[in-house]
């Protein structure tokens, strides 16, 4: 209860200040369904608003209200002080899809978006000019936009948005599906953006990214749980984290789990994530109980809370945990405990034309190995799954699937893969149960199996009782989660995910993960391709990928500890304006901003770091702290790809 | 219950017995049975389709079977009687009578009526000179001058001859004693009496709107997978490719031998076309003609991306096909090459074998070389699609 009063508190703080948008007691009514329940909020100008939550939480409804496309069913909506729809000129929307039309060039789009706000054609050019440069995109100008990556697609979007010069933008989920340094480059524009006073009201299912935003409002099943800014809601949270590594990952998160004391256990990869209410308590607490069951400690570190740690201990107090329900087995268990390779591939090649796609790639896959695949969009992912799955001929290289090189096409062996594709795996015109049914046919899961499995599907996604729901009406996090099913059903030795988890929630995500996991320590061999660089730390081992090439691999902590160079965390009274200066100082993609701090890649922090107190003393910055920090796996990742294109 | 039919128990018996069941239960655990299953989940859903397989062939027939009709009749006639007597009224009225003509449109002069030919006012135009009453009592030929609009030619045609016959009619009439002519043709019309021509259309119609229904619905069922990109995943199954094409087909087929028989029913009910044949020889040509229809559908779904693509392409494919046929205009009609171009045709094949079918009622006899011709072609198509069917998976 203190929460929501405190949050209100502030609230009318806000509304003292002149805020741009306020929203109060905002309800809107599908039918019966209410998809958001009387809201309160208000966004001060030149603010980046984070409207943080899961799929179907009322973000979708909430953003369409706001921009004028939609009228509140009751409640108070100002924007500029005006009503959303007579605001709509001075506002600028960004939906999910692109927004763009494929088949007219970058100048054409914008130009007609210009033209449909009727932009005089003297500002056009040279908004044109200033926003295509921002965005890095003014040499393509008379690309096609289909042409375009999906995140230069969405960096195209916002400019057509820009171009009429709106003082509010509503982005909603504007980087899903698009790569780590894509949406880098993106969060970097809308915090310049933001510094020209351009307030910005944005969803986002990273929360790494959400972590960017000044305040964040957390949303769930159409209700805002909580508002404040990154720091505020840390604190609130009241407990702190913990990094554990030990050689029996396993065993040491069944113990700590069984413990009371212990707020959350979840295993990143090599590590376990655990938050605790004191970190020093915590942490001798677990030692003794690891002694108490024998168990090695390698290392246990404090760390900061993050975004996701907030947000999955509120969905949780919700009753919002996803069940994990072990999958029943019907074939014996223990498969394959002798670590063969499931899946080999040596100097891959695919060539379309004259682009060489995937050039030379090489990994091995073990059975009940979890094995990584990332890169940006385009990297050559996509194409090297389809290869190893006998969609597509390999134009070179070497390939085993299950102990076999030859025709992998057969549908002995089909029998034994599980696949997921990055979207529409399912029908859409069939409902979940029948969809359900006609995979475990199709992989001639025995009969008698059939309901046991469907059911399992079912329960772990909540969806029992509404399995004649047709699967086009699900929302697209629950889609992925019935697809995943739909593709385990007939217990693979081996499985390919491609992006399974795009446009998932973070608990969902999680229970997503549990069931990969499971379904490794159980002998499946698994292949995975993501864009959630946090996650790929569920991984044993990675590959990342840049222009068809696997440029790094190893396992998640090898990667970070082999980046040459250390990375710093800085906080300044002015965040945004030290970014500008330390970016005319040093290669732009070693600085980028985190909410109210920026990271930092330096090559020698000795010399490095006095230079660089040095340069925001003399241009009159305060520091408030200026510390390296270990490297995170996206650190790692746009440091690879930056240095790759070197 | 005394009274039990010997079969039944023998039939239930044979339910039973455990081979069958375990064959039946092996069928339906099988891939291909989840296929079918699929593929009619999705047609029952899919209330487009079931319109695009009732409505428009209805509608078709209906269309085509009452406008398509090659008589000529209603031509406006053009009158200039310099003599105007009661004579030459009657040759008017002759004229008039049997409603090939209307003539209501008296001119005064022949420049006035050759206006109006022009003008487009009167298809032809009759000028009967003043002293045609003189020659007609003096026992010399009369003549009349007839003008005729030669832009359409098949009308011209049509109107000189009618009006050619009917002048002679008239003339002999007017003869009192004449010699009855050397040879008087008799002629009998077998197989349509009343030459109504609907039955001539309506089967032709019937193999034209197959057409158009069974290669747009087989070829959106197959395009729509490819468009959502279901296709992939279907293929990373272990189900191979004839096993998706024939699970596919199957629904397909018996929706659209529904269609066959509801052409069939409206030929019957609305225009009264009798069907003199044998039922199980035009089910089995039709059926063959279904995998025609089939065949050209899942090839124009393998060439095409989306939904739109095919539709467009379509128009390549069925207007020739339809054109060439015979079903609108006779084959005699066209040129050589393209009379012979038109034995390419499979929908010529099933026009002539379902006019035969349902007017003369002949069977394999009379037309074996039709079936062959369409069965051949069945194959050929076949085989085509489903093999451009896998290689564009691969």
């Amino acid at each position: 209860m203190t929460q929501t009063t405190r949050t209100a508190t502030v609230e009318r703080d806000f509304q003292s200040h002149e805020s741009v948008i306020q929203v109060q007691e905002l309800y809107k009514r599908y039918g019966k369904f209410t998809a958001v329940k009387g809201i309160d909020f208000a966004v001060r100008p030149g603010e980046i608003f984070g409207l943080i939550g899961p799929d179907g939480a009322g973000k979708t409804s909430t953003f369409q209200i706001l921009s004028g496309v939609m009228e509140a069913t009751s409640g108070e909506v100002q924007v500029l002080n005006r009503s959303p729809r007579d605001a709509r000129l001075a506002t600028g929307y960004l939906t999910q899809q692109f927004s763009l039309y494929s088949d007219l060039s970058i100048d054409e789009n914008i130009r007609y978006s210009a033209g449909l706000r009727r932009v005089p054609t003297a500002r056009l050019q040279q908004r044109r000019s200033k926003y295509l440069k921002l965005m890095g995109l003014e040499q393509f100008g008379d690309r096609l936009a289909g042409k375009l990556s999906g995140g230069m697609k969405q960096k195209l979007a916002l400019c057509c948005a820009l171009v009429s010069q709106p003082e509010i933008l509503f982005l909603d989920e504007p980087t899903t599906g698009v790569d780590p340094v894509s949406r880098r480059e993106f969060w970097d524009v809308l915090a310049t953006l933001a510094s020209q006073g351009v307030t910005i009201v944005v969803a986002t299912p990273y929360l790494d990214e959400a972590e960017r935003c000044n305040r964040i409002a957390l949303m769930y099943e159409g209700e805002i749980q909580q508002t404040g800014t990154l720091a505020e809601l840390r604190e609130s949270l009241n407990l702190e984290r913990l990094e554990l590594r030990a050689n029996r990952l396993e065993a040491v998160e069944e113990v700590l789990k069984t413990n009371a004391e212990i707020a959350d256990v979840q295993t990143f990869g090599d590590r376990l994530d655990i938050l605790v209410p004191s970190a020093s308590a915590g942490e001798t607490q677990i030692r003794t109980l690891l002694q108490q069951h024998q168990l090695t400690l390698n290392d246990i570190q404090p760390a900061e809370v993050t975004l996701e740690n907030v947000f999955v201990t509120r969905l949780r107090q919700q009753g919002n945990d996803p069940p994990f329900i072990p999958f029943p087995r019907s074939k014996s268990t223990g498969v394959k405990q002798d670590k063969q390779v499931a899946i080999g591939v040596r100097n891959l090649n695919k060539v379309f034309g004259d682009f060489q796609a995937v050039k030379d790639v090489t990994l091995e896959v073990r059975y009940g190995e979890i094995y990584g695949l990332l890169g940006a969009n385009g990297a050559g992912k996509t194409t090297t799954i389809k290869m190893l799955c006998g969609l597509q001929p390999p134009s070179g290289g070497e390939m085993s699937l299950a102990g076999q090189t030859r025709d992998l096409r057969n549908s002995a062996l089909r029998k034994r893969i599980g696949y997921m594709s990055q979207k529409f795996t399912l029908y859409d015109d069939l409902t979940v149960v029948q969809n359900l049914q006609f995979y475990c046919g199709v992989y001639g899961v025995p009969r008698r199996a059939r309901q046991e499995k469907i059911d399992w599907v079912l329960e772990t996604c909540g969806l029992v009782g509404q399995e004649n729901l047709l699967t086009g009406r699900l929302p697209g996090g629950w889609k992925q989660r019935v697809a995943f099913g739909a593709s385990v059903m007939h217990e693979p030795e081996i499985l390919f995910l491609d992006e399974p988890t795009s446009g998932v929630d973070p608990l969902a995500r999680r229970q997503f993960w549990r069931l990969i996991e499971d379904f490794a320590r159980q002998g499946t061999a698994v292949l995975v391709t993501t864009h959630y660089l946090e996650e790929a730390e569920h991984c044993q081992d990675l590959g990342f990928m840049v222009a068809g090439e696997v440029v790094a691999s190893g396992s998640p902590s090898q990667i970070k500890e082999e980046q040459p160079g250390q990375l710093l965390e800085l906080v300044t009274n002015q965040t945004q304006a030290a970014s500008d200066l330390l970016k005319t100082q040093m290669e732009p993609w070693r600085v980028s901003i985190f909410g109210d701090r920026l990271h930092l890649v330096v090559d020698n922090p000795d010399t490095e770091i006095p230079q660089l107190r040095s340069t925001l003393d003399s241009d009159g910055f305060e520091i408030h702290s200026l510390r390296p920090i270990p490297f995170s796996l996206e650190d790692a990742f746009i440091g690879i790809v930056q240095r790759t294109q070197e | 219950m005394a009274i039990v039919p010997p079969l039944l128990p023998l039939l239930l018996l044979s339910l039973s017995s455990p081979m069958f069941t375990q064959l039946f239960n092996r069928f339906l655990g099988s891939r291909f049975w989840a296929l079918v299953v699929k593929e009619i989940n999705q047609i029952l859903k899919n209330r487009q389709l079931l319109f695009l397989l009732i409505f428009p062939p209805t509608i078709q027939l209906l269309i085509f079977g009452s406008s398509l009709d090659p008589q000529v009749q209603n031509l406006k006639l053009g009158i200039v009687d310099y003599a105007n007597t009661s004579v030459t009224r009657e040759l008017v009225s002759a004229l008039s009578e049997n409603q090939i003509f209307v003539a209501d449109n008296y001119s005064f002069s022949e420049q006035a009526l050759a206006n109006q030919v022009e003008q487009g006012k009167i298809t032809a135009g009759l000028v009967i000179p003043p002293d045609f009453n003189r020659q007609l009592q003096q026992g010399q030929t009369a003549e009349v001058q007839v003008l005729i609009d030669g832009v359409n030619a098949n009308t011209a045609s049509i109107a000189q001859g009618y009006i050619t016959q009917i002048v002679r009619n008239y003339s002999s009439n007017l003869e009192v004693n004449a010699t009855p002519p050397l040879v008087n043709p008799q002629v009998t019309f077998l197989y349509n009496p009343g030459l109504a021509s609907s039955w001539f259309f309506v089967p032709g119609v019937i193999g034209l709107v197959l057409t158009l229904t069974g290669s747009l619905v087989s070829s959106a069922t197959v395009v729509r997978e490819k468009d959502t990109g279901t296709l992939e995943q279907l293929l990373m199954t272990p189900a191979a490719a004839w096993e998706i094409l024939s699970a596919k087909i199957a629904p397909l087929f018996l929706l659209l031998m529904g269609d066959v028989l509801l052409a069939l029913g409206i030929a019957r009910l609305i225009f009264g076309v009798p069907f003199r044949g044998s039922w199980a020889f035009f089910l089995a040509t039709s059926a063959l003609y279904v995998f025609v229809g089939i065949g050209v559908g899942i090839l124009l779904a393998t060439i095409s991306k989306n939904q739109q693509q095919v539709v467009l392409t379509s128009f390549f494919i069925n207007i020739p096909v339809i054109q060439l046929s015979g079903a609108i205009a006779p084959i005699e009609s066209m040129p050589t090459f393209f009379q012979y171009l038109s034995l390419l045709d499979p929908l010529r094949h099933y026009i002539a074998i379902s006019r035969s079918v349902l007017l003369k009622g002949v069977g394999w006899e009379a037309l074996g070389l039709n079936v062959l011709a369409l069965g051949a072609i069945a194959i050929l198509l076949l085989t085509i699609s489903i093999k451009q069917f896998r290689t564009q998976l691969n």
